[in-house]
């Protein structure tokens, strides 16, 4: 079974998101709410962090299901989302 | 012709307020402030500036608000509001527009206001000073041939060269065209008009009051057409017939006491008013200096907490978009409901029939059919008709589609939106029916997979807008209709615009409005996962199901609306369409 460790996912995260937000992704602390936290991060840059986490960890997120507004909201959040994912799929 | 009664309505604010900062009212006030030499006024800067870069997509080019696409206009309004700004207040360097602006350019000189867009004299102007005053780049040499084309027989200049072949001359025309001529050429290069037709024609728009109309025709003077009208002028060396009586009208615009206000008989003065007063007695070469401090107190009372301006005190400063989502989600009591429908039937101008966002504002397609659709004019049978000949008689394009407002190239949802207005009318104006269809066939990109200008990408809601505007005009196909769903249905719940994975409450609406129109069934159950994934704490509406807080009024508004499609009542939903 494929396994990620929980600082893996962190550090990737934080690569994905200093694409967009430079400097100020790489200081965020693991439960500050994004959208306070990150100026600029809007729906729009919302919907663009899930698809590159998508990309990034080859998962696919239900929009719908999966209460993405919550599993996206924090970078510690996002990390046991793509974690379970990735179990999930290998199992 | 509305009489200068109605606008009494519009001094209060029995419409609905958001208290949001508008791009246009930042730029107006800025540019005021820094004609005035008073940028040094505005007690925080850096928040204007903030309010303007937070308009840049990832393209370069910048939106009317986050998450919309980029276009010229607000391209032209950010960077050049933000060029305005004092240094050490703009923040820091952002990406170049250059590119973006570019990837508008037509082979033929002319520019469009998206890319894949027809050109048209509003785009074209704003490129060019993009490109030129904060690029300092030169245009290419076709730009002068697009714009020799805008002359029509009159004289004057139109929107377009197809515009110019129908004759419909306009002085904001004359003025965009004017000023990309001036700003590509430093005003040295040939001038690609007969001069003495155009001086005359602009001329000729004075009237006896000594203000300038838009248009041969219009009956109100206004200080929007004089500051456009004597720029123009100005660009060409020239000057109105009477400029001592057009400066003296300019001034009798002034409250006592107060700041400008737009037209004889309307009560408010607004940011607007301030920015085309203060700009025609400069055109003209009057000193505008001994007014700048009423002129600079009122403009600094319209900014918002946001950290840009609104048109006016912020505590007044309603727009029909909100109102009219606020009574068409019933969230006005009757009293209020009904003084609520009298200030939207105010915002309508005196030379233009349709509904403006804010007063003093043009005329807008959409705006229009919100406005109709929570029930503005619905007892005014002349007013309705008004609505449906200023759509056919003046905004309908050359090549049979509607742009946002009077002059704007075509795209397909204010294309849905003027059909559903003649629609609701009931207008039988068979040759803007074939002028819808014809547009619409532009738009086309693949069988039955409709964009929102012609050389745009298809999606879900302009296939959908498209294809509701064919049933009311020329006829369309269910089977159309029942493929683009299922290409963009979302397993989960919802619609999406782009695909079939990102539900969105816009596509969404526009499904189950289209799917109702076009009498498609469809799952409850799918439409209620989705607004359970949209629906917020408090119980209003996200425009995805990414964002935990509401999308303002009219996301509730179109949320509350599915809601109620829902229920037990099967309430219809209002034929809106918003982008």
């Amino acid at each position: 079974m494929q396994t990620l460790e929980p600082t893996d996912i962190n550090a990737r995260l934080v690569a994905v998101l200093e694409q967009r937000f430079g400097e100020a992704a790489r200081a965020l602390p693991g439960d500050a709410d994004l959208a306070d936290a990150l100026p600029g991060f809007d729906s729009l840059a919302a919907l663009e962090y899930v698809n590159a986490v998508e990309a990034a960890f080859g998962i696919e997120v239900d929009f719908v299901g999966d209460d993405v507004r919550y599993q996206f909201s924090t970078l510690d959040r996002t990390t046991e989302y793509v974690r379970e994912r990735v179990e999930d799929q290998a199992a | 012709m509305t009489s200068h009664r109605t606008y009494e309505v519009l001094r209060g604010s029995s419409g609905v307020v958001t208290g949001e900062s508008d791009l246009w009212c930042t730029y107006a006030a800025v540019r005021t402030l820094s004609w005035l030499g008073r940028t040094a006024d505005l007690p925080r800067p850096g928040e204007v500036a903030a309010f303007l870069a937070s308009r840049q997509n990832a393209d370069g080019g910048y939106a009317w608000s986050a998450g919309m696409n980029s276009d010229a206009w607000a391209t032209y309004y950010c960077t050049q509001a933000l060029a305005d700004l004092p240094a050490e207040a703009r923040g820091t360097a952002r990406a170049s527009s250059g590119d973006w602006v570019r990837s508008t350019a037509h082979p033929d000189g002319g520019y469009a206001m998206t890319p894949g867009q027809t050109p048209d004299v509003w785009a074209t102007y704003y490129a060019v000073r993009v490109l030129v005053e904060i690029h300092g780049e030169r245009p290419p040499a076709e730009l002068t041939d697009w714009l020799g084309a805008l002359q029509a027989a009159d004289g004057g200049l139109a929107w377009s060269p197809a515009h110019a072949k129908d004759g419909t001359s306009d002085a904001r025309a004359c003025y965009y065209a004017v000023t990309a001529w001036h700003t590509a050429t430093g005003g040295r290069g040939p001038l690609p008009w007969d001069r003495d037709r155009l001086v005359r024609w602009l001329r000729d728009r004075q009237g006896a009051g000594g203000g300038f109309t838009f248009q041969d025709g219009d009956a109100t003077e206004c200080l929007w057409a004089t500051f456009r009208a004597v720029s123009a002028l100005a660009r060409l060396g020239e000057s109105p017939r009477d400029p001592a009586g057009c400066v003296a009208w300019i001034t009798a615009r002034l409250r006592p006491g107060g700041s400008f206000t737009r037209w004889p008989g309307y009560p408010v003065p607004d940011v607007w008013a301030a920015f085309c007063g203060v700009g025609a007695l400069r055109e003209l070469g009057a000193d505008p200096t001994g007014l700048a401090d009423r002129v600079v107190a009122a403009v600094l009372s319209f900014r918002t907490e946001q950290g840009g301006f609104t048109y006016r005190a912020p505590e007044l400063a309603s727009d029909v978009l909100t109102t009219s989502a606020h009574l068409l989600s019933g969230r006005l009591a009757d009293d209020a409901a009904r003084t609520a429908l009298r200030w939207t039937e105010g915002c309508v101008l005196p030379n233009e029939h349709g509904v403006m966002y804010m007063p003093g504002r043009g005329s807008e397609v959409r705006c229009t059919l919100w406005a109709l659709a929570a029930g503005a004019f619905a007892d005014d049978a002349a007013a309705r008709t008004g609505i449906a000949r200023w759509l056919t008689g003046a905004i309908q394009n050359p090549d049979g589609g509607f742009g946002y407002w009077e002059g704007r190239a075509s795209d397909t949802v204010s294309t849905c939106a003027a059909a559903e207005i003649l629609a609701a009318t009931g207008s039988t104006d068979a040759a803007a029916r074939r002028g819808i269809a014809g547009y619409l066939s532009s738009c086309e990109r693949a069988p039955g997979q409709y964009a929102n200008v012609p050389g745009g990408k298809p999606t879900l809601r302009a296939t959908l807008q498209a294809l509701r505007a064919l049933r009311l005009t020329a006829g369309a196909d269910r089977a159309a209709v029942e493929e683009a769903l299922a290409r963009h249905r979302v397993r989960g719940g919802g619609y999406g615009n782009d695909n079939h994975r990102v539900p969105d409450l816009l596509s969404t609406y526009e499904a189950t409005l289209t799917a109702d129109a076009f009498g498609i069934a469809w799952e409850a159950g799918h439409l209620s996962r989705f607004l359970d994934s949209v629906r917020t704490a408090d119980g209003r509406f996200a425009w995805t199901p990414l964002m935990a807080t509401s999308g303002g009024p009219l996301a509730d508004c179109l949320g509350h609306r599915l809601e109620l499609r829902l229920s037990s009542e099967r309430c219809a939903l209002p034929p809106l369409a918003l982008s």
